[in-house]
């Protein structure tokens, strides 16, 4: 296949979170060149159909197959793209391989760089990603380079925020041959870049696995997420001489399987998941006894962006909860957290976010940059998800529903995060019967924080600690007979 | 410890053995090494971990390490986190399985250990049947000695006390009786039972407050279960959880009807039939998971759910 980049004439992308098909026969009925892109992390915009032509692109927003062969028939007929009314014309680098900023909300902030394949490079052809640079194997000084400067990302990451460089180097020395998982389990950024830009993954991934010696990337996601494993497969497929053997398994949609050591025991297909105990831990031990690499897409993208395109740390933020739509933006490490919720419409009033993923910290201010030293400051969470909370939510009816969620899903294997989350739940219950007791919250948040086996039961507690912390008067109004919000049953009526 | 990769000289029996348990790597320092504990140095032999140096010391402060166990290759399974002690270079750290490494500088009274290892006992005791006086192995339990030793007198998180929460005493089979009501899922019984005795009967399983010790052929009871009536399980058992049928009641109060079955109040009876021996156990699954099973986990957000609403595939647990 001969790539869309830089092609001339013009071309028609359809970008979305499902397959086009409908959309797609309608613009192959005419003889403009017309392709299916993946999702570029706003949904709100999708199917979004971008018409280019040279330096020049066209955007219609939420596309129909009535307004797409309007635009079909404009352009086919020889129009100029903007003759069909789109919602937004970007002028831009004729050979631009990454989707230029569009004047949309989503599409209009920080600078898209991992995620600029995604809306705008056919995920599952070499061909375009070759266009942008890809493929091009790197000197492994230059890998072991850019992982001394890089951060792992998210908690599926067996480098979360720390550098790679360190870990790489015990996986070399290790007795044993090393294996690199992706893991893209449980996160949305994770499965967008697997389902619209998964080479940038796959590149990543065997330059890791170079630099360390390894013999085999394994992907591994939840089998909830259909289309970011049947499109990584393809990807997987079709990757031109893949210097080390790529598989791609899946593994049980809970929560805990994303975590690193239990996604080692997924993929070995133990029928049970609990954490392993560490030190060692899988960068000497791992997969099968072998010494493993786990990093996510996220990281991997980063890592390859980094390889292809010289140093930029940017951070991918989801932002979700109390929004008409979720949307993935990447920013710069310094932009803060007000301009990721920015760019999603927000239902009714800003109250709070739970900032960093199921186990975040819950904060009023987002003025807070997203790079992961300002955000462990602040006790945020970096696991790149934002969740709002609007004006009507209840604060601790939130911590109480992510703290009883952390003692129903935790694998049962260490005394602090299976009866810590539990005693946790009664702690916050307690609270409904008039006995808010923050310092027995804090003393048990404390012991679960530092004595957990993984990074479930480290961070389970985080809610209801930043609860404490920030929204002590709405938890103690509680204590009180009163929810400030109106929210929660009244107080008598809870036994 | 997993039966998968502690032995690779093992008969081929142990590749059907199915845990439920984590593969975890061996966790002993690579060599000889000299740490200093509470500022006494100690030197340890390779394969040793910080447990072992703390133990052969007088420690400044009680170290209960409770579930540890560490004889024939038991353990350690470092559930309990009663062993966190206090190092230089890492902080607080289980020292059950922490490798000894030379140089290394541990301390049992920092603050954050001591507080670590007394709440996490009172976090064991919360889901524990703490009826001691109806229970067989009073005055030989080790959460009863290590309670004492750490001058619990009223835990914080109280104890499991509420008699509609407990599950039925296991008495069906002839030999062992299951109380899951005193048990800390220390895991020595599933060791003793796949990795010692290699008979594959007994795993973990469930998750979260689930969790519990169960049978690798699915059976619910131990009558019905390829139990071979070994008695390893009952003999590293810490708690009354597992016990030697005759000597249940060994140590209650003798106040006639005061028994350690009617102190629970709910038992699941043997059925009275006759059972042949136990042949090596037979199983009805594999560990290999069945990708279809996977699929239908119940907690998997379906890919619509999750985009289209910011809550879904974010559900919280059931609340208040």
């Amino acid at each position: 296949m001969t790539s869309i980049i830089a092609a001339d004439g013009t071309t028609i992308r359809i970008s979305g979170t499902g397959p086009p098909s409908d959309l797609l026969a309608v613009a192959r009925e005419s003889d403009v060149r017309a392709v299916a892109v993946g999702s570029t992390g706003v949904p709100a915009l999708e199917p979004l159909v971008t018409v280019t032509n040279g330096g020049e692109t066209a955007v219609h927003t939420d596309c129909s197959t009535a307004e797409l062969d309007t635009v079909v028939a404009s352009v086919s007929g020889g129009s100029d793209i903007r003759a069909a009314e789109p919602d937004a014309v970007v002028e831009h680098d004729p050979g631009t391989a990454t989707l230029p900023p569009v004047d949309l909300p989503g599409l209009d902030v920080g600078r898209r760089r991992v995620l600029g394949a995604a809306g705008w490079r056919r995920p599952t052809d070499a061909a375009d990603h070759e266009a942008a640079g890809g493929f091009d194997a790197p000197e492994t000084t230059a890998v072991l380079d850019a992982g001394a400067d890089l951060r792992g990302r998210g908690w599926g990451d067996l480098c979360q925020d720390e550098p790679l460089a360190p870990t790489w180097e015990t996986t070399r020395d290790a007795d044993g041959d090393p294996t690199v998982v992706v893991n893209a389990h449980g996160n949305p950024t994770d499965a967008l870049l697997l389902a619209s830009a998964p080479f940038d993954v796959l590149e990543g991934a065997t330059a890791a696995a170079e630099a360390v010696g390894a013999d085999g990337v394994i992907v591994y996601a939840s089998t909830a997420d259909e289309r970011a494993v049947e499109t990584v497969r393809a990807a997987a497929a079709n990757y031109p001489d893949p210097p080390v053997a790529i598989d791609v398994v899946t593994g049980p949609a809970e929560h805990r399987a994303a975590e690193p050591t239990m996604a080692l025991e997924a993929i070995e297909g133990n029928h049970r998941l609990e954490a392993r105990i560490r030190p060692p831990g899988p960068e000497s031990v791992g997969l099968h006894g072998q010494p493993t690499l786990v990093h996510t897409p996220r990281t991997l993208a980063n890592l390859a962006v980094a390889l292809r395109e010289g140093e930029a740390d940017t951070r991918t933020v989801t932002v979700e909860g109390d929004v008409a739509a979720p949307a993935t933006v990447e920013l710069a490490a310094s932009d803060t957290l007000s301009t990721a919720v920015d760019a999603v419409d927000v239902d009714g009033e800003f109250k709070a976010a739970c900032v960093g993923g199921r186990f975040g910290g819950l904060t009023a201010d987002l003025d807070v940059a997203v790079g992961p030293a300002a955000l462990s400051a602040a006790d945020l969470g970096t696991e790149g998800v934002v969740q709002v909370l609007a004006d009507d939510r209840c604060v601790l009816e939130f911590v109480g529903q992510r703290t009883q969620f952390a003692a129903d899903e935790n694998c049962g294997r260490c005394v602090p995060c299976r009866e810590g989350t539990t005693q946790l739940a009664e702690l916050l219950r307690d609270i409904y019967d008039g006995t808010y007791a923050p310092a027995d919250i804090r003393e048990l948040v404390r012991v679960m924080d530092g004595s957990s086996i993984c990074a479930f039961g480290v961070e389970a507690g985080r809610p209801a600690r930043t609860a404490v912390a920030e929204f002590e008067a709405e938890l103690q109004a509680h204590a009180d007979g009163d929810c400030p919000t109106d929210s929660c049953p009244q107080p008598a009526e809870v036994t | 410890m997993s039966s998968e990769h502690a032995h690779e000289d093992a008969p081929p029996l142990t590749e059907e053995i199915a845990p439920g348990t984590a593969a975890d790597p061996a966790v002993g320092g690579t060599e000889r090494a000299t740490v200093t504990v509470d500022g006494t140095p100690v030197t340890v032999e390779a394969g040793a971990t910080l447990l072992d140096a703390v133990e052969a010391v007088d420690t400044d402060e009680y170290v209960p390490a409770l579930c540890s166990y560490d004889r024939q290759e038991i353990g350690p399974r470092s559930e309990c986190r009663t062993c966190m002690v206090e190092t230089e270079a890492e902080g607080i750290v289980p020292a059950c399985s922490h490798p000894a490494e030379d140089g290394m500088s541990v301390s049992t009274d920092a603050e954050a250990a001591a507080q670590a290892r007394d709440v996490n006992l009172d976090l064991v005791l919360s889901n524990h049947n703490l009826r001691c006086t109806t229970c067989g192995k009073n005055g030989r339990c080790e959460l009863q000695d290590a309670s004492i030793e750490q001058e619990v007198e009223e835990p914080r998180y109280g104890v499991l006390d509420e008699r509609d929460e407990y599950e039925p005493l296991d008495d069906t089979s002839s030999f062992i009786q299951i109380d899951r009501n005193k048990c800390i899922l220390c895991n020595r019984c599933v060791e003793a039972c796949n990795d010692v005795q290699v008979e594959g009967v007994l795993r973990m399983e469930g998750s979260g407050q689930d969790t519990r010790i169960g049978f690798q052929s699915d059976a619910e009871t131990m009558e019905d279960s390829t139990c071979v009536s070994c008695g390893h399980c009952a003999t590293v058992c810490p708690t009354g959880s597992l016990v030697e049928k005759g000597i249940e009641d060994a140590t209650t109060i003798p106040i006639p009807g005061f028994t350690q079955k009617n102190s629970v109040g709910k038992a699941i009876e043997s059925s009275g039939e006759t059972k042949g021996p136990m042949t090596p156990k037979k199983r009805d699954t594999d560990r290999r998971e069945d990708p279809d099973a996977a699929a239908s986990t119940p907690n998997a957000p379906s890919a619509d759910d999750v985009a289209t609403d910011g809550w879904a595939g974010f559900e919280g647990g059931e609340w208040p």
